[in-house]
């Protein structure tokens, strides 16, 4: 929750090490990166707990104009540790989803129209122009590294997190703080998309966890195809 | 409620298209565009090697992928990378692999070790490569992955014909030399075919590289135990802090 993270365990990055990684970063090829076209902050909170919650910065690229897929980092530095995923989809395509598969979505439109999601240096009639359709949509986020916790690596299972759906929700130290980094204010952004609809179907009501919590169990499994592993490998 | 190793719920065929949707917009392609100028970008731009190899599933070892990760190095010992089905500009987003070196390995719990996986076969056997690299200037890196374990989690899971991300993330194991960690001949020789490489030929230029002497008997659960791993997403009491939802 504070500005300050740990640092990750291990020794600084060899000279060598860099040098080759500086040379490896001019010789290949990086397509599927350069679709990552902006940069958006948000807050999640775990499927679980939303006690717990985490200021995600996302880098989203469009498959096409109904499909993102962002990376999430806890903060948009050089050193910013890759803690999820989450992929946006429109209202129709989210209709297709089979039920269960609703219930791991969360809705954007509050967060949108709350002035808490945001694109940091872009100007505001710019970002509008985005996040009106932003506010339709649906995203689906998985954390994998529990930084919230003080976790220096990314221990235990995968996350299910979920998005504000109210005022109330956000603690106000986490929003004063980006506000206060970033040089902006969610309330006159509210304000100023004030004119944004939602969901032209309203926000489904299995979205959001199906107004229930979610969390992730590991189960072990018998190795497939049984018959071709032998149970003690000698 | 959504399983790793279950089958999803049915959706409407659409066109075929993974994933569904209308084409980009030309005022949504200048909007990107304006972004994409004005931000940095930096955690995107850190992103310093591609790297193709092959993934299994944990649940189902007959299912076998080719992967493209995109990684960034925190520091020597830690690298974090964006996992893509192709290295095209069209790839999909199909999970994210953490990388550690041994030592860091070494302190992990080893409930939490049984989720790693070892990379000393997939770098040996050539099976690992940095397309358009000189294995030369690789080799260093190589040594040193060699000796590294991966966490790989899978949130698309393509090959199944899943045609946007669905269900929990599936718990990925990294190719072996024995059984069901031996990756199929044919994508191994569609993959080479691509890049103009031999994945043989590159083992044998590894052969001097050095692998753990002795692997965690945590790590790569399956060898020892005979056993993967599927996740569960399930419904639960959430702790609230009103109001919710």
């Amino acid at each position: 929750m504070e500005g300050t993270h740990p640092e990750i365990p291990g020794h600084p990055t060899h000279t060598s090490t860099a040098l080759l990684e500086k040379a490896t970063a001019t010789i290949q090829g990086f397509a599927p990166i350069n679709q990552i076209h902006n940069h958006l902050c948000a807050f999640h909170f775990y499927a679980h707990d939303m006690t717990r919650q985490v200021e995600a910065h996302h880098f989203c690229a469009h498959q096409n104009e109904e499909f993102r897929q962002c990376l999430i980092y806890d903060r948009p530095d050089d050193d910013g540790r890759l803690i999820g995923l989450e992929y946006i989809v429109s209202e129709t395509l989210f209709l297709t989803l089979p039920d269960e598969e609703k219930k791991l979505w969360h809705s954007h439109e509050f967060e949108v129209k709350s002035g808490v999601l945001f694109m940091p240096g872009v100007a505001g009639p710019i970002q509008r122009q985005d996040l009106e359709k932003v506010c339709k949509t649906y995203g689906k986020v998985i954390h994998f590294w529990q930084v919230d916790k003080g976790d220096t690596l990314p221990l235990g299972l995968p996350q299910v997190m979920m998005s504000l759906t109210r005022d109330g929700q956000l603690y106000d130290n986490l929003a004063h703080d980006v506000e206060s980094r970033y040089n902006v204010s969610f309330a006159k952004e509210r304000e100023n998309r004030a004119y944004m609809k939602g969901p032209d179907n309203g926000i489904h009501p299995m979205a959001n966890g199906g107004g229930q919590g979610l969390k992730t169990v590991l189960r072990e499994v018998d190795c497939k195809p049984v018959e071709s592993v032998p149970r003690i490998f000698v | 409620m959504a399983s790793s190793d279950e089958t999803p719920g049915a959706m409407p065929p659409g066109d075929g298209s993974v994933p569904p949707g209308k084409p980009m917009t030309v005022g949504q392609y200048l909007v990107d565009k304006g972004a994409q100028i004005t931000q940095s970008l930096k955690p995107i731009k850190k992103m310093s090697m591609h790297a193709c190899s092959f993934a299994i599933y944990s649940h189902d070892m007959s299912r076998q992928i080719q992967t493209h990760h995109y990684i960034s190095r925190l520091n020597q010992d830690f690298l974090q990378s964006a996992v893509y089905d192709s290295d095209e500009s069209t790839a999909r987003l199909i999970g994210v692999e953490y990388i550690v070196s041994e030592q860091i390995f070494n302190t992990l719990p080893p409930e939490e070790q049984r989720l790693w996986h070892s990379h000393g076969y997939e770098i040996t056997s050539g099976m690992w490569v940095n397309p358009g690299v000189p294995e030369m200037i690789q080799k260093p890196e190589l040594r040193e992955l060699a000796r590294s374990f991966g966490k790989f989690w899978c949130t698309w899971q393509i090959d199944r014909g899943d045609r946007v991300p669905l269900g929990a993330p599936a718990l990925m194991v990294s190719p072996q030399g024995v059984n069901k960690g031996m990756v199929k001949a044919e994508l191994i020789e569609k993959r080479d075919k691509k890049y103009e490489i031999s994945s043989d030929e590159l083992g044998r230029k590894r052969e001097d590289i050095a692998v753990c002497e002795m692997i965690n008997p945590h790590a790569d659960y399956w060898m020892n135990a005979g056993k993967g791993f599927a996740i569960d997403v399930e419904p639960t009491q959430m702790e609230s802090k009103p109001p919710f939802p």
